[in-house]
């Protein structure tokens, strides 16, 4: 079994409650939220959509109460260390709502504020954190100030959309310079597919608004599909050719045989979209990186080796856990469904080369089996 | 195999409706609790991922009424435990899953004696 350092793509951490994050608003927005109002205005805009059986694993419940994932020292005792975790990618809990906030100003103040925080509380607790420069996408030029802003901080690791805010795949024009932003500071593009919760602009998944948390969390892997293709089908990674975007929490197991599709469709319909001018399947593998979680779990092991063999996933896939939630997969299990001999590539030098010099770790690091 | 007799405690430190407690039995975390005055013990594994289930929540089984949807009905025959990470459902009693009966925790033979708690140890 691999015995080598890990890298965590997604780890998430949050505050213990908004107060964390009220100091970091301007003093208008301060006010805006507490004043005239017996409680101050929520700033997370939790979806009705709720799991029935709650969010969180209830053994990460930390010792002096909060919220599982808000305490530093849980997250260490229950993850970082007893799993090897050499880095663990910091990517929010409630604050990925936020971003959901239909006043786009207020979005991108409080998206502001938990990045702030985040630089402030958790990233000089331990080396092995990583920070994501979370970000509102209704005023795209908001968006880009923000990557601008925090962009050459060296311990943000990647830009973190978590919310489509405007109605549209995220690879429509609009978007674009948020790409090109970006670029311009070497840092990737991570989808957090999960979160296509909205904030409730727009239905989580296709063909209307579900009924059941189960129907919504089923199809996670929609949100993340529409926004891969929409990627690819604007010309994004034509118009930015060093672009990588991680997708998080999409799933892998339907990639092979969308893949498939999409390269079909594409040959018969490239008319409409000349200026891509390359099979989906070959941008998807030069500019796209997936965390393993959540790893569908195949009737048997061999299936799912199989399945994932079809897109090369062992150069594709990055190792994260998605601790602290109900949803999470366990370090171990994911070590056991995978062939041994990807492990180092999983997790280890795929987050490596996806991210570069900003996990401060070498690729040359050696990992031992 | 040899089977042994392993003693948890008393049978008055596990009390009714008050969940799983969690003990040691030959190296292993084993869950004990108490449902309908009988006394159970599920090892502290899930199947699934290797999850706490006994950390989980101890609750009856909903069920539908008639296969209606939109009903929701309780059983309060089938003792259900959920795990703390994924929720997968399994009766106290047998350790099997909801919703497949091949599917299980580990289950060991409960032995009161002298108001104390022996767990059978293979």
């Amino acid at each position: 079994m691999y015995s080598g350092p890990v890298i965590d793509c997604d780890v998430h951490h949050g505050s213990r409650s908004q107060e964390d994050l009220l100091p970091y608003l301007p003093k208008g927005w301060q006010e805006y939220v507490k004043g005239r109002r017996p409680n101050p205005l929520p700033l997370f805009t939790v979806g009705v959509l709720q799991n029935p059986q709650g969010f969180m694993r209830q053994d990460a419940v930390p010792p002096n109460g909060g919220r599982p994932g808000s305490d530093y020292e849980t997250t260490k005792a229950q993850l970082l260390d007893p799993y090897n975790i050499a880095r663990a990618i910091l990517t929010y809990e409630d604050e990925l709502f936020m971003t959901g906030w239909p006043n786009p100003y207020f979005a991108a103040e409080v998206v502001r504020a938990a990045n702030d925080w985040t630089i402030d509380h958790w990233l000089p607790k331990d080396d092995r954190l990583c920070g994501s420069i979370l970000i509102s996408n209704h005023l795209p030029e908001l968006a880009v100030k923000e990557i601008r802003r925090l962009g050459s901080h060296p311990r943000m690791v990647q830009v973190l959309i978590s919310t489509n805010a405007l109605g549209h795949p995220l690879g429509h024009p609009l978007f674009h310079p948020i790409y090109e932003a970006a670029v311009e500071v070497g840092l990737p593009v991570a989808i957090h597919g999960a979160s296509t919760l909205t904030g409730g602009i727009v239905s989580p998944i296709a063909h209307g608004y579900p009924n059941f948390y189960l129907e919504y969390h089923a199809l996670t892997p929609q949100g993340s599909m529409t926004h891969l293709v929409s990627l690819i089908a604007n010309g994004v990674f034509d118009k930015y050719p060093s672009l990588r975007i991680m997708l998080l929490e999409a799933g892998v197991a339907w990639v092979p045989a969308f893949l498939w599709r999409f390269d079909s469709e594409y040959k018969g319909l490239r008319r409409e979209v000349p200026w891509v001018k390359r099979l989906p399947s070959e941008y998807f593998h030069q500019h796209v990186r997936m965390t393993t979680q959540p790893f569908e779990l195949s009737p048997k092991r061999e299936q799912m080796i199989e399945l994932l063999s079809f897109f090369d996933a062992q150069d594709i896939l990055v190792f994260s856990t998605d601790y602290p939630h109900w949803d999470s997969d366990a370090v171990t299990h994911i070590m056991k469904r995978l062939p041994e001999s990807w492990l180092p590539k999983i997790f280890w030098e795929n987050a490596v080369e996806a991210y570069g010099e900003r996990l401060r770790v070498s690729a040359s690091t050696t990992v031992a089996q | 195999m040899v089977s042994m007799l392993v003693d948890v405690g008393a049978l008055e430190d596990f009390r009714e409706g008050s969940g799983f407690r969690i003990v040691s039995v030959k190296g292993q975390e084993v869950g004990i609790v108490r449902w309908k005055g009988q006394v159970y013990a599920l090892r502290n594994y899930c199947p699934h991922q290797g999850g706490p289930v006994c950390r989980g929540t101890l609750g009856v089984r909903l069920v539908g009424g008639d296969g209606k949807p939109g009903v929701i009905e309780i059983d309060p025959e089938t003792p259900i435990i959920a795990c703390a990470w994924h929720r997968w459902e399994f009766d106290i009693r047998t350790g099997t899953a909801v919703w497949d009966t091949r599917y299980r925790v580990q289950t060991y033979s409960v032995v009161i004696k002298n108001d104390r708690v022996l767990v059978e140890a293979r």
